[in-house]
């Protein structure tokens, strides 16, 4: 076998010589130690010595190449050998790990948006919150709005924790307990939850039998839940400056509708309708039709919000909150049918995430199912007007211009609104659409 | 005021007929001719680390001893198999005169388990504990205060091994130096402090670094005896190494040898050689070479004759062509083991 | 039981285990005649002779190099760097030497030596005279670093140190040297790497180490009448640390203050604060984990000055008032 000249190494951190000159040539008789080239590293010159005794053949690199350390460049031919014994490939005699990686290609960049099948106002809505749609799934062919919120709220909420700030011992507590913690008011510093305020927020009221000057009370302190309603409710009244306009409509139409819309549900294997979920369905058209009502004041500006989201209120053992159904407008009966389902039962597991309780852009509370007839509910800040639904009531009225009476099921219904957001002429009209359509049902299909 | 010109002091070199002074020291054919096969298998030894080493082999950097064979072998033929030895990081040469297993030695450079460090040490801290082999060390003059400590010991427990702790010109201008070598006089250790001048630091000549030479005369600044010898002469090492051994064993205290001596390659495998020029080192490499200059009188005085030699050399080479083939069939250290070792 | 002082205590450890073991000896400057310079080696010139008890020439590295050479032979030495400080000179023969040569020689090699270091501030002995540099020191691997805060851990401690075959740090605080507590006469060893709760309680987590468990168990008498539960532990060996009894201790209480005298920057708390945060008590953290150190300067030379350098105990009782208090 030929012996392999290889490209020696001389330094530590040598890593390439270059040839300059080869002092000995293909076919020349070569004796060990004896100079056959010059290669140069880092501008010093070095003369290589022959390895062996022979004659020197199949030279692999010329002068001026530059070879890594280790690599075999040329044979000494033993007494014998002929250029036939020669290796045929090129594979160094010795260890690889000198290799010159090339650097990868730079990932390419995938802020060309037009490259994915998306919807224009899911591209519109990525570009706003930053996000890079190469990570979006898309749940049908095109990646929608609703696929990018989904990513959203996976996103910032890993294994379904919320980004309260909150300690870790808190969360802990929180999660052995199914305790929200956003519904948790934080009495650490800069609003953190501590683990006392969630072991506070589970503890059975009451805790002492007496008020504290003496009168036997049970008390209750005002924390968590309890806490954050009162917040807010105190804040709405105080500087919202509210209206109430009261309706009362005809509910047969919508009655029936629902009776209807029940079969069909129970044919395609979907959950039942309820009248919250037509009430939804119907006050989103109503709240596309009068922008006004679907706004919040932010500093100086009114902002008229695209996206009708309708929290419904939802009461809990604990207080109230409300789950929010989101582009309401855009989704069909069955589609809330789902939603508001699969909220209230999460609501009522103690499961609601950040996601499901903010953006809302108007509220409807329904106490008809305890039989009130008529309330003024508070606004629900930021939003600009809130729907108390009531119950409904069959009572003689006057049903054609021949002052003929008859029996009708009657719910009321009352708007409060922010009067320096919307006007007593605007909430009217906005009434009157709904009256329109929960009357006439087919009025959405127009 | 002008520093007094003092008259430059010689190492001693050996001066009349070298067999009959080889015969005056009791040695018989076989140890001279041993002497020379030892010296010869040093050489190629580095020689081949140095190969190894060009083929990439070889992790990290080496420090070859190629030219100071002779105070290797003259010192290890002299000190006892049972002395405890400090090396320094140049100290191949050392070991193998020492006795050591060559396989073990070249698995420990390419860093293998079957190595005499089981991969850890490498080439600057090899070290084989149970044969009095207290290591080389990769800090210079890092080795010279534990002899002090040896000694202690040697001494407590009423032994009769000596330390033998062997360190560079370098070495010599470390503090530790002065305190060891103060330490031991005052407590009359049984320490012989070897100086293997090889004239340079790593690049510092030792004319240049080193304010009053030769270096063994600080000794006297010591109380201590010293003695400054021709380190290429492998006789007038061993017959100085002889007598200081004598002198350290039977309890008159430590004694300092500085042997003159080169070395043909850079002080590390990133040395460029820029501070001496070619000639000095073919110089040395063709006039004073004591492995040469050795055979030379042998086959003079017919003790060796070229077929013999011959012989002998191949021997040598296929011995370590032996070790490279353990070495490299040898495994590498399993990583589960990383982290053992650190303590007791 | 008798009540002895720490020096004491460290003396009677080193008699006793040279009285057993042939192989202990002692090597130092001024250990002879002088009784050393904090009157430690006191009558063992003429009890144990100058052989053992070996004085030497101001020649610090060499003391560490001479003392591994030693043990490299069986010997068990007990080395005294003066002043902590001091041990600066010799971290080629400490760090790179007696620590490493065990491993590089692939396991072959055993040094079992002790260094005794006093250090600490507050005897107005300025910059170069009052480090505590035990966190440099627990860099190490190779090294086992040991700290005693009592009488009786001071014994036990030095004798498992001798004991030990690896090279061992004995770290002193100068001020605990006329320190009182109750020693057992007779041999009884404390287990390197093993923590102490040296007091219980519920409401928050001190680690310290010498002076510092002293004054934190101070504060920790004054806040339990108000209700306050401060847990103090004394890891009493830095390296290997028990850090175990520590989360235990952090996943009880939720609060975690380290305190210790050492500079702040790079200083030992980080350790034990990253260990604690990244093991299964971080999901027990109910407020962030804190530690109170050395200012980073050098130790001054004025007195008063001196003692603002370090945590004292109204610094101890303000941050544990603070952390318990939700401050953090």
């Amino acid at each position: 076998m030929p012996v392999p000249f290889i490209m020696p190494k001389f330094d530590m951190d040598q890593e390439k010589a270059t040839i300059i000159s080869w002092e000995k040539h293909e076919g020349d008789t070569v004796k060990m130690d004896e100079t056959v080239l010059t290669v140069e590293t880092d501008k010093v010159a070095i003369e290589v010595p022959c390895p062996a005794d022979g004659v020197l053949a199949g030279i692999r690199y010329q002068n001026g190449e530059t070879v890594p350390v280790t690599t075999v460049i040329a044979f000494v031919l033993k007494p014998g050998e002929t250029d036939a014994d020669l290796p045929k490939d090129s594979t160094p005699a010795s260890l690889s790990k000198l290799e010159v990686v090339s650097p990868q290609p730079a990932v390419a960049s995938s802020s060309t948006v037009a490259h994915f099948a998306a919807t224009p106002v899911a591209v519109r809505m990525a570009k706003e919150e930053g996000i890079d749609l190469a990570k979006v799934r898309a749940s049908g062919d095109k990646i929608t709005r609703e696929d990018v919120e989904r990513y959203m709220a996976e996103r910032t909420k890993p294994a379904g924790r919320v980004t309260v700030p909150a300690t870790p011992a808190a969360r802990r507590v929180a999660h052995e307990k199914n305790v929200p913690l956003e519904a948790i008011a934080g009495s650490g510093p800069r609003g953190r939850v501590q683990a006392a305020d969630v072991l506070a927020f589970q503890a059975p009221q009451p805790l002492v039998s007496t008020s504290s000057d003496g009168r036997p009370a049970d008390v209750v302190p005002l924390v968590g839940i309890r806490q954050r309603i009162a917040e807010r409710m105190q804040t709405s009244f105080q500087e919202l400056p509210h209206i109430a306009l009261t309706v009362e409509a005809d509910v047969t139409a919508l009655e029936s509708a629902r009776l209807r819309l029940n079969g069909l549900a129970e044919k395609q294997g979907h959950g039942k309708v309820s009248m919250t979920a037509l009430l939804v369905k119907i006050a989103a058209w109503a709240l596309k039709r009068n922008p006004y009502v679907n706004a919040s004041l932010i500093g100086d500006q009114i902002h008229l919000w695209h996206d009708v989201n309708i929290g419904v209120a939802t009461a809990l053992d604990e207080g109230l909150i409300v789950p929010v159904v989101r582009q309401a407008h855009e989704k069909s009966i069955h589609q809330i049918v789902e939603i508001l389902g699969n909220l209230t039962s999460r609501a009522r597991e103690g499961k609601l995430t950040l996601a499901d309780v903010q953006h809302g852009t108007f509220t409807i509370s329904n106490l008809g199912m305890f039989g009130i007839r008529q309330f003024r509910a508070i606004i629900n800040p930021p939003e600009s007007a809130i729907l108390a639904v009531g119950t409904v009531v069959r009572k003689p009225v006057v049903i054609n211009d021949r002052d003929e009476v008859a029996v009708r099921p009657i719910m009321t219904l009352t708007l409060s609104a922010d009067h320096r957001v919307i006007d007593g002429v605007v909430a009217a009209y906005f009434l009157n659409d709904l009256t329109l359509a929960i009357e006439t049902p087919e009025t959405l299909l127009y | 005021m002008q520093k007094a010109k003092e008259k430059k002091i010689e190492p001693r070199r050996t001066s009349g007929d070298y067999i009959a002074r080889a015969r005056r020291l009791k040695l018989s054919d076989e140890q001279l001719v041993e002497f020379y096969g030892t010296m010869y298998t040093i050489r190629q030894f580095e020689l081949m680390a140095d190969k190894l080493y060009a083929m990439g082999k070889v992790h990290g950097t080496m420090h070859l001893s190629a030219g100071q064979e002779a105070v290797a072998v003259g010192t290890f033929r002299a000190v006892r198999s049972d002395d405890y030895v400090l090396n320094h990081h140049r100290g191949h040469g050392h070991f193998i005169a020492k006795g050591a297993d060559i396989n073990r030695m070249m698995a420990e450079f390419l860093g293998k388990d079957t190595g005499y460090c089981r991969g850890r040490g490498g080439s600057m801290h090899i070290a084989d504990v149970e044969a009095n082999n207290l290591g080389a060390n990769g800090i210079v003059g890092g080795g010279i205060p534990q002899s002090v400590g040896v000694g202690l010991a040697l001494q407590m427990q009423k032994r009769d091994q000596i330390c033998v702790v062997l360190f560079g010109d370098g070495a010599a201008n470390e503090g530790v130096f002065h305190e060891s070598l103060n330490m031991a006089a005052l407590w009359n250790l049984p320490v012989l402090f070897i100086c293997e001048n090889n004239k340079y630091g790593m690049s510092m000549d030792v004319e240049r670094a080193t304010a009053r030479l030769p270096i063994a005369q600080r000794a006297e600044a010591y109380g201590m005896p010293w003695h400054y010898v021709d380190g290429n002469d492998v006789l007038e090492v061993y017959e100085t190494m002889i007598g200081a051994t004598q002198h350290v064993r039977s309890g008159q205290g430590p004694v300092l040898v500085e042997a003159m001596t080169y070395r043909y390659f850079g002080h590390s495998k990133s040395d460029r050689n820029l501070y001496r020029t070619k000639d000095e080192i073919e110089d040395w490499k063709k006039n004073r070479d004591p492995i040469l200059r050795f055979k030379g009188h042998l086959l003079e005085a017919g003790i060796l004759n070229e077929g013999k030699a011959a012989e002998i050399d191949a021997e040598a080479l296929k011995v370590i062509d032996k070790a490279v083939e353990f070495a490299e069939s040898s495994p590498e250290p399993d990583l589960s083991t990383l982290m053992e070792f650190v303590y007791a | 039981m008798p009540e002895i002082t720490y020096l004491e205590a460290i003396r009677q450890a080193l008699w006793d285990e040279m009285k057993r073991d042939e192989r202990v000896f002692l090597i130092g400057e001024d250990i002879g005649r002088y009784g050393g310079a904090f009157g430690m080696t006191h009558g063992m010139l003429d009890e144990f002779g100058p052989e053992r008890i070996r004085e030497t020439p101001i020649s610090e590295p060499s003391i560490i190099g001479a003392a591994l050479g030693a043990s490299l032979l069986g010997m068990r030495p007990v080395a005294e760097m003066m002043f902590m400080d001091f041990t600066l000179l010799t971290l080629d023969q400490l760090g790179n030497q007696a620590a490493k040569v065990r491993f590089m020689f692939g396991g072959k090699a055993t040094a079992p030596m002790v260094v005794r270091m006093p250090g600490g501030s507050g005897t107005g002995a300025a910059a170069q005279h009052s480090q505590s540099l035990e966190s440099l020191l627990m860099h190490i691997p190779g090294l086992k670093v040991v700290n005693p805060s009592t009488p009786y851990d001071a014994k036990g401690l030095m004798l498992s140190s001798i004991r030990d075959p690896n090279p061992v740090c004995f770290v002193e605080h100068k001020l605990l040297y006329k320190t009182k507590g109750e020693v057992p006469e007779g041999d009884y060893t404390i287990p390197l790497g093993v923590s102490e709760v040296k007091r219980q309680g519920r409401d928050l987590t001190v680690v310290a180490n010498n002076i510092m468990v002293i004054r934190a168990l101070k504060v920790a008498e004054k806040l339990a009448d108000e209700g306050i539960e401060v847990e103090v532990i004394d890891p009493r060996t830095m390296r290997p640390m028990d850090t175990e009894t520590i989360i235990a201790s952090v996943c009880k209480t939720g609060r975690l203050l380290v305190i210790h005298e050492a500079c702040q920057t790079g200083g030992w708390a980080g350790e034990v604060i990253a260990t604690v945060t990244g093991s299964r008590a971080f999901d027990y953290l109910d407020t962030p984990a804190r530690r109170l150190a050395g200012k980073d300067i050098p130790i001054p030379y004025n007195r008063a000055l001196e003692r603002a350098a370090v945590p004292q105990e109204e610094d101890i009782e303000q941050e544990i008032r603070a952390i318990v208090s939700g401050q953090y």
